[in-house]
Formats: structure tokens, sequence, C-alpha cells
């Protein structure tokens, strides 16, 4: 464990905070802290300036297009949860949003820190151990270590580490876009391609360029979503991760075919998981639990796990079936 | 009539009744003071440099560039110990600071003091330690067939008949393992050690036991006793985790080398490796029975992992063998049990100790036999449940009430809860799951666990008590002192209800408890209500014979609301003219009556005080697709002799119950090679509000006639019996083995 000094800077303009970040090479963005100060103290994340964001004017929730909502990136989780337009048109986001940590940290934690929050692996947490995320090129112990949390979905050779977030996997579901500014100017990256797989570089999260601000998430109008839903299974009754958990957005038609889906897994994949076999498999066949079954098998045909955590994949598939079921029921 | 048994009923607030807890609203409200918040002016902060590695030697420490560190005062290693450099419990195994080799992660190496607790990591995080990391010994039976034993506890028993030969119609056996478990409470290790102008040392610490805290403290730093005061500050719970030493030694020896007071404050990652834990268990049993469910005999093996150092091992390795067949008549018994050492964290006292780990295995065979002879589980118990007068397998006759049977009645025969009605919240899972109640599947378990109460194997366990009783401000007045640890448990409250009772008056207050008064004994083994509430009441017994004695006449007089009252209700005179100016003090030190030691080859002796017992009957529901469980509602019963304050027995029952369900389905410090694994509240779960269902508790007063008003220890049975009844019940739905404590979804649904 090292102490190093850090320099607080609280940036009153969006101009401010970028420059800061992007003209000094240690340096990182402060938002609700619920992430970062854990992460500072276990020496995980050792910057020397650190650009608290707070002040700016992003705590916005607005109507864009014909029905879409944009978040802005300072925006609370608990107060983006319980807005009304959320509730009444992305209802599994905002049940994801509340099933996610606790009310006070809901209250701290912003949507854009979520989107940039790390992962739980013990390992990576530690500060010490080997790990490819935190220390490129150190291996990866989880891989024979307690991996009974770990990813099954979209892992490497080099990183299992499962993504934590709840409400991101609402967004991956709802396509949504992630609005930046950077040192280059403005940016819109689909949320997909904001979540990067470790592949070979599992320390590279996000395709943001050093100093470049989450400013919005624009979730785009989706008639379907508003009756989606979120659940999460844990292993308690609150304030827990999850260990899988399901968002579905769905339409079946009068012939009783799926003629809409959206779905997307929690705590299964290194990245917030959009199923996109699943839905491909159900699109237009009719929806049905042997139909469910198959779209989930689809899903985890490439599952890689682990004797810990070979158990995710039976409860992912029964847990998809089954939400897939109720909402048809 | 005697003395003591005219005043009690009389007094508000006296014993029987929910006096109000004088710490309750300051913790409510935020502003009780835990050790914590302890404050000095010129204070120092110490901080810890500890071992990394489970296991290893070390070779070289090198302090220089901490020392440097501008706002460093100290910063020292086992060299500089003064006195005695090691400590511990019973057995004085566990170094101050590691000598020359590390034996658990998170040994403590080196400590050091600054002006601010950020310069005083800092300047740990400079220390660098050269360690040659040796291979650590983590399995138990790794370590039991190496000789690395603390302590081996037989007790063998056989039936007068039968002779030695283990035979019966039915057998079931079963391998059983208990997880490590934290007692995850919520105030740190902390304190503030202040040095005096005589040369030693003031401590103000949570703890539980002052003195034998001071007894350690005093050998390490080479001072007599008297030298070493301690001071019991704001205790945030303990649970067993404040038995053996944390920051004691290391402040105090900072403070002495600085002249400066220091303040040491542990992180809640740092508390896991700061404190002891419940000890991992595997245990094999066998039951032999006949075809209607007689035990005919029990043979059960116990292995604990005791971790790195001794700490109370042996004494949970007594427990575990001694109570190793539950509240049961078995004619025969074989019990080995063993503690051993690794370089796994040491073990120690948890609430239950030792009758935690053998009432899982033991309740999981009763409920194995039920089934093999096709016995309804309660039954089956019933038909073997001790009474009074039943011989525990040590030999010892059970004097006192073991109203076993009446326990498991009283859960048994009360309502069951309704179906769930859909409501979301009522699933597996809460609200987050989706269910509507296909593959939910209800179970009903139960369980009863035996607990022995005060220290035991011939240990000399006395209280002491000091009770003063004045006019103050006009009114009589009564002063309790002891050294007896508050804990969160109502101690204070209670003792001050004693006073009330015995003397007759309302306005008692308990001073804070430090060493200028004798020894309480520990807050644990259930035992302080029993002990130091005896010492109080005896305290109190004396005071009143001298004041009755000046009036004359002794025996017929008592006191009621301040006044000395004659056996025809007259008032003979007011406390306030009798006492006038004076003041009667009177202290006492109190036994309970003796213990033996166990026979080392047979186990056999009066080891034990008393018994207490509690049942369970877990109900609840699980989504067997997904393994998630919801505990419905938990019944208990338990026999507590008397209830001294029934509320706080309640929160007791309630509490220890949690703890109970939390090691059914969720709390464990894993451990991999020697090295924890999830030193955090957000990685170590324990059950939260949602989690915890609620309580039917019945309580029986069966007044033990050995006892204080009859009372019997409350703490610890809860958490005994309600870990077997929850995975009892999760069983009954799922038809799974649950062999294995914390059960996880995996085990459930696959
Ligand atoms: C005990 C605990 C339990 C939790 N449980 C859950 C859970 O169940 N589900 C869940 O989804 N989450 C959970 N979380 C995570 C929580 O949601 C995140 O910590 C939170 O959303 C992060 O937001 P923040 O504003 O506090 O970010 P910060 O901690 O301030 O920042 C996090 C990271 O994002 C960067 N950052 C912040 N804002 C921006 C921005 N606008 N642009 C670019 N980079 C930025 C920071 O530099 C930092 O690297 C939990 C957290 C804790 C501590
Ligand atoms: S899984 Fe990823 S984060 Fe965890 S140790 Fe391996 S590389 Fe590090």
């Amino acid at each position: 464990m090292t102490m190093r000094p850090i320099t607080f800077f609280r940036a009153g303009s969006i101009d401010e905070a970028v420059a800061a970040v992007s003209s000094h090479p240690d340096s990182a963005f402060l938002a609700g802290g619920t992430t970062e100060i854990d992460l500072l103290r276990l020496n995980v994340v050792q910057p020397t300036l650190l650009v608290d964001v707070n002040d700016l004017p992003l705590t916005y929730l607005e109507d864009v297009d014909d029905g879409g909502v944009r978040i802005g990136a300072m925006a609370r989780m608990s107060d983006v949860a319980r807005a009304p337009r959320i509730v009444e048109r992305y209802p599994g986001m905002s049940q994801a949003l509340l099933l996610g940590a606790s009310e006070q940290l809901r209250n701290m934690a912003s949507m854009g820190g979520n989107m940039c929050q790390r992962t739980r692996c013990s390992y990576f947490r530690d500060g010490q151990s080997p790990c490819n995320k935190r220390e490129p090129g150190s291996g990866c112990s989880a891989l024979t270590g307690i991996n009974r949390g770990h990813a099954v979905l979209g892992t490497s050779e080099q990183c299992i580490a499962t993504h934590p977030s709840d409400v991101a996997v609402a967004l991956v579901a709802l396509d949504a876009m992630i609005r930046t500014i950077g040192p280059d100017g403005t940016n819109a990256i689909p949320i997909e391609r904001f979540f990067l797989r470790p592949a070979d570089t599992p320390s590279i999260e996000h395709p943001l360029a050093h100093g470049e601000l989450i400013v919005a998430i624009d979730v785009p109008a989706l008639p379907v979503a508003r009756t989606s839903r979120y659940v999460k299974h844990r292993d308690r009754a609150s304030y827990e991760f999850a260990l899988v958990s399901v968002f579905s957005a769905m339409r079946v038609d009068d012939a009783g075919n799926v003629a809409e889906l959206r779905l997307a897994l929690g705590g299964v994949g290194t990245v917030p998981w959009r199923a996109h076999r699943a839905e491909e498999a159900l699109i237009g066949r009719p929806a049905t639990p042997e139909n469910f079954a198959a779209a989930a098998d689809a899903e985890f045909a490439d599952a890689r796990t682990t004797p810990m955590n070979e158990f995710m994949v039976t409860f992912a598939k029964r847990a998809i079936v089954r939400e897939l079921s109720e909402v048809t029921s | 009539m005697t003395v003591s048994t005219v005043a009690p009923a009389t007094v508000e607030g006296g014993v029987g009744t929910s006096a109000r807890r004088p710490d309750g609203i300051l913790k409510v409200a935020g502003e009780f003071a835990y050790s914590s918040d302890l404050w000095a002016d010129e204070m120092l902060w110490g901080a810890t440099v500890r071992s990394p590695h489970p296991s290893a030697e070390i070779r070289a420490i090198d302090i220089t560039a901490a020392v440097a560190l501008p706002g460093v005062y100290a910063v020292l290693t086992a060299a500089d110990v003064p006195g005695a450099r090691h400590y511990g419990l019973e057995v004085v195994d566990q170094p101050v600071l590691a000598i020359d080799e590390v034996r658990y992660e998170g040994e403590p190496v080196a400590i050091v003091a600054a002006d601010h607790p950020e310069t005083a990591r800092r300047a740990a995080a400079r220390i660098t330690v050269e360690y040659a990391v040796r291979a650590p010994v983590t399995d138990p039976e790794d370590a039991l067939s190496r000789g690395d034993l603390v302590r081996h506890v037989p007790v063998r028993r056989f039936a007068s008949a039968g002779g030695t030969a283990l035979t019966a119609d039915v057998v079931v056996t079963g391998t059983y393992e208990v997880g490590m478990q934290d007692q995850a409470f919520l105030g740190p290790e902390s304190g503030l050690a202040v040095p005096a102008e005589d040369g030693g040392i003031d401590l103000f610490v949570a703890t539980q036991w002052l003195h034998v805290d001071q007894k350690q403290v005093a050998a390490c730093l080479g001072l007599p006793a008297e030298k070493v005061r301690l001071s019991l500050a704001g205790v945030g719970g303990a649970f067993g985790a404040r038995e053996d030493l944390s920051m004691q030694v290391h402040a105090s020896l900072l403070a002495l080398h600085t002249g400066k007071p220091v303040k040491m404050v542990y992180g809640r990652e740092e508390s896991f490796f700061g404190h002891v834990h419940r000890h991992p268990a595997r245990l094999s049993y066998e039951h032999g029975a006949t075809r209607d469910g007689k035990l005919l005999y029990v043979k059960a093996r116990i292995v604990l992992d005791g971790g790195a150092y001794t700490s109370s091992t042996p004494a949970v390795v007594a427990n575990a063998a001694t109570l190793g067949v539950g509240p049961y008549d078995v004619p025969t018994v074989v019990v080995e049990a063993y503690g051993v050492y690794t370089n796994n964290p040491p073990c120690g006292a948890m609430r239950g100790f030792g009758a935690v780990q053998a009432c899982f295995a033991y309740e999981s065979q009763m409920d194995k036999l039920a089934a093999e002879v096709g016995l309804d589980p309660v039954e089956l118990r019933r038909r073997n449940a001790m009474t009074t007068g039943s011989v525990m397998p040590t030999g010892q006759l059970v004097h006192g009430p073991a109203p076993v049977a009446d326990l498991l009645a009283l859960v048994r025969d009360r309502p069951l809860p309704p179906a769930a009605t859909g409501d979301p919240r009522e699933r597996p899972g809460g609200v987050a799951n989706t269910t509507r109640g296909e593959g939910v599947v209800r179970g009903v378990g139960y369980a009863i666990g035996i607990k022995n109460v005060c220290f035991s194997e011939g240990f000399d366990d006395f209280a002491t008590a000091r009770v003063r009783l004045s006019v103050v401000g006009g009114e009589p007045a009564v002063l309790v002192h002891t050294a007896a640890a508050e804990v969160g448990q109502g101690l204070v409250t209670v003792q001050a209800q004693i006073a009330r009772t015995e003397l007759g008056v309302t306005k008692v207050t308990v001073a804070t408890a430090d060493t200028s008064v004798g020894s309480a004994g520990s807050s644990s083994a259930s035992r302080q209500t029993y002990m130091t509430g005896g010492a109080v009441r005896a305290a109190c017994q004396a005071v009143k014979a001298t004041v009755l004695a000046r009036v004359g006449r002794a025996g017929e007089l008592a006191l009621v609301d301040g006044k000395v009252v004659a056996s025809d209700g007259a008032v003979v005179a007011s406390l306030v003219d009798l006492l006038g100016n004076d003041v009667v003090e009177e202290t006492v030190e109190w036994r309970h009556k003796p213990t033996r030691p166990l026979d080392p080859v047979t186990g056999q002796g009066d080891a034990h005080v008393q018994y207490a017992f509690a049942a369970h009957r877990a109900v609840v529901d699980v989504d067997t697709e997904l393994g998630l469980v919801r505990v419905v509602e938990i019944a208990t019963a338990q026999d507590v002799g008397k209830a001294v304050n029934p509320q706080a027995v309640v929160g007791q029952i309630q509490g220890g119950t949690a703890q109970g369900l939390g090691l059914a389905v969720m709390e464990e410090v894993q451990v991999v090679d020697g090295v924890i694994r999830n030193p955090s509240f957000t990685d170590y779960l324990i059950p939260t509000i949602l989690d915890m269902p609620p309580m039917a508790v019945d309580v029986l007063e069966m007044g033990d006639p050995d006892a204080p008003y009859g009372l019997r220890g409350v703490g610890e049975p809860p958490t005994i019996s309600s870990t077997p009844a929850v995975v009892a019940a999760i069983r009954a739905a799922t038809g799974r083995p649950l062999t294995r404590v914390p059960v996880r979804p995996e085990h459930i649904a696959l």
C-alpha cells in the first residue's frame, strides 16, 4: 500500500472538467464517488488529481425526439428511478435502478458513474493479486481462484470478471446512446460499443479517451419498453449484486408469435449482456416455453464456465425461460 | 419470611420489568460515544503493519523510511516489546508483534504512531518486511496428521448393559460441514491508550473482559497490573470477537513509547484480520437407534480448525464434545473432538461457542433418523428428549429444569403462517423475483439445541460488584460499580434493575465499568446476568443487611420505596433519615457452584454449571428452480428461568436467531490458501431486514434453583438451533441432503 497526495479540483464547467482531466495523465473524474473513492482507498486506482463534476449542469432528465429521454450524466440513480417518464416509458429500467445498491448509494451515485463502475472481482479489488485488468500482463487470479460470481459469457483467457451494473443491462437492451464531450469534441457511442469485452486488453473497458466526459445517456423511444421488466436473483434479498438478472421487453402478436423482443442479462457477462442470439431465435416464432428454452440454450451455447460458476448457466437459462413465460402468461 | 423475598415486585424498573435502557435513545439517535469516538488532546494515531502471507519467515524488517516521515513518532517491532512478547487468553502463544515468523494472513508485524491517521498508514506502508514465504498448512486433517493439535477431547460413556459395542437396528450416518462465520459486529476494534504520570497506562477500550485484558497487557508491557488501568469504552457489539486482544497492547506500547495518548481504530477490512472467527468444522456422525426411534448410541468425530493460535479453541473443543449429542438421552456416547492449528485465520469465541457446529450436525442426524424410522421429526426428538434428572454424556446429572419436550411442543403447536398471498414481497428473493408460485415449495423444519452457561471445567469463575447506598439530593440513591462489559446486550440496565429490586430504591446509577473494582469475568458464555447479576444482588443484600442491622430485627424488615418496612407493612424508618450523611458500601465477590475438569480419557466430569435450551421452527418458501430461499417465519421457544428484562430477552432471541439464519444461508468468511477473500460487508453477507422473517417467540420461565432469580443465560441458545431449523426446512422443501452451511442457491437447485 502506498499513499499519495491527491489534488482535488471542482470543475465549474464541462470544458473546464475536460481540460483538467485531459491535460493531466493521472487524473480522473469524480461524480458520486461511490466507486472511485472505494477503489482509491483500496489502492486499486491511484489518481493524483480528482476533478469533481458534481457542479456541472448535468442532472437533467428531458424528452428528446418522439418519446425518448435524455438523462444527464450527473442525474442520481434514485432520481432517475423515480422519474415519472422513466417509470412509465421504461419500467424495467426503473426496476433495475431500484434493485441496485442501497438507497443511500443510489442517492449519491450518478448515471455516468454507473456506466463506469468497475468489477467486483475480489482479485481486482484487493490491490495486490495478479490481475490483468488492474495490472496488465500480471495474470488472472480468478481463473483458478474463487470465481463463483464470475462471468460465463464474453470472457477471455485474460479476464472473466463480471460487469456489475444493473441499469446498464436495461440500457443495452434499450439501445441507449452514450453522449460524451472530450478533448476532441462531442461524440455519441451506441451503448453496446461502449462496454468492451476483455479480449486481450481487460484493462480497457470503454472507448473513452482520457478526459472524455459522459454528459448524457439517450434512451430512444420504444413503445414495447412500456411493459419492460427487470428481475434480479441474488444471494440475499436486498443490497447485493446479481447472480443473474434479466431485462425483458416483449410483444407477442395475436397469432402468439414473438413480434418484438429486447432481452439482456446481468451477472453473467463481462459486459452488460444483450441476448442477441436469444432475441433472434425467438422473433417471429411462437412464444412458448419450449422456444424460450431453445433461445436460452442458444444464448449460452458458447458459455465458458469454471467448476464454481457452471451453475450460473443453468440458473440463467431458467431465469430467462421463467421471465419470458411470466411476461406471456 | 426472609428479607430477600419481601422487596421484589414493588419497585418500578425492577427485576422482571422491561426497564428502559439508559443507552437506548443515545444509540438510536446516533449520539452514543463508541470506542472509535474517543479523543484526547494531542493524541497520536496508531497503525498496524500486517503480514500479507499466511505463513512466512521474517528475514528482515526495514523501518527507516517510515521513521523518516515527518509526523511519525514511533515505529515498533517485536524487539520493542518490554515485557512478555506473547499473550493469550489461557495459552500464551500469540506474539504481540511477529517474532521471526508469521503464521496467518493479517498477523501484526509492526506498529506506527503518527500525528495523523493518514500519516500513520503512510508510514506503515513504508515499512519493508522481507519474507521467505512458506507453504501454509490450511487443511485441518493435514494438521491433525502432522500432530498440530490444540486439544483432543474424548467423551466416552457406555450404557451399563450393552458393553462397548456400537450396534443398533437402525443406523444413520452423515458428514457435515460448517463454514467460518464472522461475528460481524458493527463497531470495529478501537481504543485509546493514555500514558499516566506514574509510568503506567490508562486504556479506554471496547472489550468483553477488562481484567483479562489488563492481565495480558500488563504482562506484555512489563508493568504490574495496578499500573495498567482499563475503562470500558462504548462497545459496538462483541459476540465473542472481543475476547482476545486486538489493539490493546499495541496502543499502550505506542503511548508509553511516545509519552502521548495513542488511538487505534481498525477499518472494516482490517477488522476481519483483527479478531478471531467461528471455527469451521467437519463433523462425522453415526446415530444408532431402535426401530421406534429410541437412541442407543451416538458416535461422532468433530474436527475444528483453530487457525494459527490457541485463543479459546480448547474450550470450544470441550463444548463441541460435551454438548455433541444435543439435549437427548443417549445411553452410549463416543465423541472425539479435535481442535487443530493451521495457517488459517485464528478462530475462537463466537456466540454459541462449539455448540453451534455440533448442533447443525446432530440435528441434521435427528431428521435423518426420523425419516429412517418413519417418525415425525418432533416426535422423534420428543422420544429422546432429556429431562431434569437426565445424565449428560459426561456423566453430569442435569439438576435444573430441562423442558426440552415442552419447548419442542411450543414451537410445533404454534399455528403455521398462512400460504403466500402472491404479494411480490413474499416471494423467495423478494420483489426482484417474478415467480407466481410455480416451483415454490414450502418447507418446515425443527431444531433444538443445548448450551452451557458460565465458565466450565473447574475454572474459578466469579464476578465482583460494589454497591453503595447513600442519600443524594435528599433521596436515597444507589451506585453500582462492576467491571462487567456492556456490549449491547443490556447489562447496565439489568444491574440497575437488580439493585432497585433488592434495595427498594428507584434511583440507581451504574458506574462505568473499569478495573478499579474486581473482575466481573467475561461478557460471554451467556454468563453475565447470572454472574455479575448474582454479584450485584449479593452486594445489595450485604448493603441491606448492614442498613437493617442499624434498626435491629433485620430478619423481619424489608426495604420498600426508600423506606424500612416491617413485615406487617408498617414503615419503621425512611432511608433518608436512617442514613443521614452515611454511606453504606459493600463489595462482594460472587461464585457459581464449582465445576470440575473433564477426565482426559473418558471425558467424564461435572464440567458445566447450567444448561440452557432453545427450540426453533423455521418455515421457508424455496424457489426450487433458482435456489432462492425466503424464510417465512421462525417460531422459537426458550426457557430463560426468569426474564429479568423481558424486552431484552426477546431482543437477544431475535438477534441470536438472525445470526443463526445468517450462518444457514449466507454468512461465510471465504478462505483460500489461508487468505481471506471477502473481508468487507459487501462481500461477506449478513442478513438484511428483508431476509429476516417475523418471529413468534415463547419465553418459558422455569426457575433454576441454583441461579439468581432462577435465571438462565439467554444470549447464545437462540443462535444454536436456528441454523439447523432453517436448513431442515429447506431440506423439507427440496429433498436435498444439504450437509454444509451456509447453503447456497446452487446447492438447492442443481
Ligand atoms: C456497496 C455497493 C453496492 C453496489 N451495488 C450495486 C448494484 O447492486 N447494482 C449496480 O448497478 N451498482 C451497484 N453499485 C455501484 C454503484 O451503482 C456505482 O458505484 C455508482 O453508480 C457509481 O456512480 P458514482 O457517481 O458514484 O461514480 P464515481 O464513483 O464518482 O465514478 C466512478 C467512475 O466513473 C468515472 N466517471 C464518473 N462520472 C463520469 C462521467 N460523467 N464521465 C466519465 N467518467 C465518469 C469516474 O472517474 C470513476 O472512474 C454498488 C456500489 C457499492 C459501493
Ligand atoms: S477476472 Fe479480470 S478482474 Fe478478476 S483477476 Fe482476472 S483479470 Fe483481474
